[in-house]
């Protein structure tokens, strides 16, 4: 039986207010800890096992508190549970190896793919799982809740309100989810300031502010020098503009990352022009602020740009662009990934980017028997969001289309997100594109995953580009079909080989695939001369100097 | 083949070695040698599994600027970055043997119809020296190559053309700075030690190669320009270059070979006064040097335009 004394309904206040009476010998003015007491401000707040957010997101990076993190007494802090969006810094791992943390909740690791594969197979970490952002955001206000969190802001004001600026992206979900579960937030800030430009968290959600040494590590994702497109990246993009969005009049997308889309970008003021496309395509975009988008920008095509992050180098002309641009009250940017990715799940009609394996039943997946590199925010928006109820024309046109339609809803009008994969049939180093079965799967035998990682299920992908041409998946009406299209664009890759030429003339004729000469497009016109700024500087121009490249891409 | 009218146009730094050689000699008048229809390939790539080129990665042939024959040496850099192996390095000593030998036919006619038809070799590098694969034999062809430009000396010109995306460096640089007349785009490149290299034997401190504005500011051709190591700069054209090449050899042989930077008493005597200077003024930058000539605002040289940048540049006296 239990007394009335013995229920607390406020345990995990209690204990938060131990902690903070740990650390308040570290506290000086205000909820200012300077960068020496740290440490030891760590070790006063953290507790065996909590769950810890170590703010490493796609961009910006909580260096600094990593590297203390990474110095805390493991005989006194150990066996923490990580749950974080992106591992992209050695310390993320280093503190694996020192047995502070000891399990990983996550969803890219891009840069540390291999190390973290390392890892699993020696037993040094758990991996609990592998999630898209969304589902980890989700997972925070459910059973992943951080005890604390260690966040990173481009300034505080002596209160602790915080301006987090263009590079927002994962603070404000982390801090609320920690905070209103009475959870501890310390904060790494570039400056303290008497007046912060605008309050992106507000003062009272914030328990300490240390000023780092150093700036916090921000990495330039998604520039792309224009100088390094190929020619058969061109082509490529051009199948899509006129054989994918001029076909379906897509005005609301999202671009993955990499050189395919940095190419459709800069086409669209040269060949969509030409096409005549201004104002049917391309209007609307989820996107981080792509210095490959600047001409289309400039030319008018664009109305609307909703960002994940910043990128650097954007600063000044995502600002002086707020007809375009999300911009706070003070004129600067801000980004938030877990409304952009929301925005991304179900305000497109469109997600298109570039995988590294395909299998010949059309699932994709960005991992390799050892290395764990997680999704992002791919499968979100590279997925058919299910409980969209808005109609557009390119989203109900492919879902007439679509080849189960009859069978999956009886012929209810039900549209369907686009989804494409560009890919080359052969990548660096000569490995095929296309494969018989995905590495995922060994990757998942070999990490002891429940689940192979699988960036892009099957029935989610509707159209594969190759410079063969392109597949069009939904409209095949069962597997043995879909499976056709994909050997017919898979080229002289082992799938590709087995190509029934009769029967890739059956789908040609049916439109399940067309090659570029199907679509109009002379493959001689795909060269560099298309491109509406062929370098950097040419980019640069278009801005009217507003755009000004980090020093690794300032190639004049 | 694009056309030539295009090629005028066309970018030099985005050209292949091939649309180069075509485009800076006299429309349809080059002629390639030892192409790749003669399949002239590395006998030691094979060995080492690595792929070859029917060309070896240079474009050798002759042409016509005006009324002079210019034998062109076109190194393609989308082949191991442009390196030097021994059959790359034998089609460009090749080139020096038959300008020498169209030099002594002319010759032979009088000195007035020399004057006139006076021979030239051009080499458009894009090369980073050496290539490791066949190390003996690369570096024996930039001796080879060293030497043959020192047998054209007092005879006919050798123009330097740099402006393509790997740039000149390694044992090339060398090599470059032998010629007579260097001419460079604000896009090319001309060094030794790669930036890479320094990097990685000084340390990120001395010299961070990622750091691609700082790069150009240290081996680009406004540089090499202000400091004259490069002797004329131009726009980044083939056009461009092709007519800085042809009002090049309107000048007579002396006018040219006047513009060397190595190779008197005198030259050495120049050279080991700014290596003094360097010492006095010990820059942390190359910005330090422009200002130190008398560019105000260095600091705004690399955003300039070529033709700007021309109008206003104080060069080194």
């Amino acid at each position: 039986m239990i007394t009335e004394e013995s229920v607390s309904w406020d345990s995990l206040l209690q204990d938060t207010r131990a902690r903070l009476a740990a650390a308040a010998p570290y506290v000086q003015a205000g909820k200012q800890v300077a960068a020496a007491d740290a440490v030891k401000l760590l070790e006063a707040v953290l507790r065996p096992g909590d769950k810890v957010n170590l703010e490493g997101d796609n961009q910006k990076q909580a260096d600094f508190l990593a590297g203390c993190l990474c110095r805390v007494d493991p005989a006194q802090v150990h066996d923490l549970h990580m749950v974080q969006s992106v591992l992209s810094l050695d310390r993320h791992l280093d503190l694996f190896d020192k047995g502070i943390a000891k399990k990983l909740d996550f969803s890219f690791s891009g840069p540390q793919a291999g190390r973290l594969a390392e890892y699993v197979r020696a037993g040094k970490l758990e991996i609990g799982a592998i999630h898209t952002y969304l589902e980890l955001y989700g997972r925070y206000f459910i059973d992943l809740t951080p005890r604390v969190a260690l966040v990173a802001a481009y300034s505080a004001d002596r209160n602790g309100n915080l301006y987090t600026g263009a590079n927002t992206e994962d603070t404000p979900v982390i801090v609320e989810a920690t905070k209103f579960k009475q959870g501890i937030v310390i904060v790494q800030v570039n400056e303290i300031v008497d007046q912060v430009p605008r309050v992106d968290i507000p003062a009272d959600w914030v328990d300490f502010i240390i000023q780092s040494p150093q700036p916090f590590y921000i990495e330039p994702l998604f520039t792309r020098d224009p100088a390094l497109i190929t020619d058969a990246q061109i082509l490529r993009a051009m199948m899509v503009i006129k054989g994918i969005y001029a076909e379906y009049g897509l005005q609301r997308l999202n671009h993955g990352i990499g050189f395919d889309t940095a190419a459709i970008e800069l086409l669209l003021p040269t060949y969509g022009e030409e096409l005549g496309l201004k104002g049917k395509i391309c209007s609307y975009f989820a996107l981080n602020p792509h210095p490959t988008l600047i001409p289309a920008i400039e030319s008018g095509w664009v109305r609307s740009v909703c960002c994940f992050g910043g990128e650097v180098g954007m600063e000044e002309y995502v600002k002086a662009r707020p007809d375009v641009f999300f911009i706070g009250p003070d004129g600067t940017m801000r980004s938030n990934r877990c409304l952009a990715q929301t925005a991304g799940h179900y305000a497109l009609d469109i997600f298109i980017g570039g995988t590294l394996q395909i299998d010949r039943y059309g699932n994709s997946s960005t991992a390799t028997a050892t290395r764990i590199a997680g999704f992002g925010g791919a499968p979100n928006m590279g997925c058919d969001a299910r409980g969209r109820r808005h109609a557009t024309s390119g989203w109900l046109r492919c879902g007439e289309e679509y080849g189960l339609q009859q069978e999956m809803t009886g012929g209810l009008p039900r549209g369907k997100r686009l989804v494409v994969q560009l890919q080359e049939t052969f990548r660096e180093k000569m490995t095929p594109g296309f494969v018989e079965e995905l590495d995922a799967v060994q990757l998942a035998k070999n990490a002891g995953l429940a689940l192979p990682p699988v960036m892009i299920y099957s029935d989610d992908l509707t159209h594969i580009v190759t410079e063969e041409g392109i597949a069009y998946l939904h409209k095949c009406a069962d597997m043995q079909e879909r499976m056709a299209a994909i050997r017919a664009v898979a080229g002289y890759t082992d799938i590709g080989l087995q190509e029934d030429p009769q029967e890739t003339a059956a789908l040609r004729k049916r439109g399940i695939f067309k090659t570029a000469e199907d679509l109009g497009i002379d493959p001689a016109r795909a060269n560099r001369s298309l491109l509406a700024a062929k370098n950097m500087r040419e980019l640069v121009h278009w801005s009217k100097g507003l755009y000004t490249p980090p020093a690794r891409f300032h190639n004049w | 083949m694009t056309d030539w009218q295009a090629l005028q146009q066309k970018s030099f730094y985005e050209a292949t070695a091939r649309e180069r050689a075509n485009g800076i000699v006299d429309a349809a008048s080059f002629t390639e040698l030892a192409g790749p229809r003669d399949r002239m390939s590395s006998p030691h790539l094979p060995a080492l599994g690595e792929a070859i080129e029917f060309d070896d990665g240079v474009v050798t042939g002759v042409g016509r600027v005006g009324k002079h024959p210019v034998f062109v040496i076109s190194q393609e850099g989308r082949f191991i970055g442009g390196a030097v192996g021994e059959v790359h390095g034998a089609k460009m000593v090749g080139i020096f043997q038959l300008a020498q030998q169209a030099y002594a036919q002319l010759a032979a006619k009088g000195a007035d119809s020399l004057a006139e038809r006076l021979p030239a070799v051009v080499i458009s590098f894009e090369t980073g020296g050496v290539r490791l694969h066949e190390a003996n034999a690369g570096l024996l062809a930039h001796a080879e190559v060293m030497d043959q430009i020192q047998n054209a000396r007092g005879k006919f010109p050798v123009i330097a053309l740099i402006g393509s995306k790997i740039g000149c460096f390694g044992g090339m640089g060398f090599v470059a700075a032998a010629t007579d007349l260097i001419i460079m785009s604000e896009l090319g490149r001309l060094g030794l030690t790669g930036p890479e290299v320094i990097e990685q034997e000084m340390g990120r401190e001395e010299f961070n190669a990622s750091d691609k504005a700082l790069v150009y500011r240290t081996t680009g051709g406004k540089h090499k320009y202000i400091m004259r190591d490069c002797n004329q700069l131009v726009e980044d054209s083939i056009g461009a270059f092709r007519t800085a090449l042809a009002s090049a050899l309107q000048q007579p042989y002396a006018e040219i070979a006047r513009c060397r930077r190595i190779g008197s008493e005198a030259l050495v005597d120049e050279q080991l006064a700014l290596a003094e200077l360097s010492c006095e003024i010990q820059p942390q930058d190359a910005r330090d040097v422009w200002a130190y000539f008398g560019n105000a605002d260095a600091a705004a040289i690399p955003e300039q335009t070529t033709a700007d940048f021309l109008r206003t540049v104080r060069r080194r006296p």
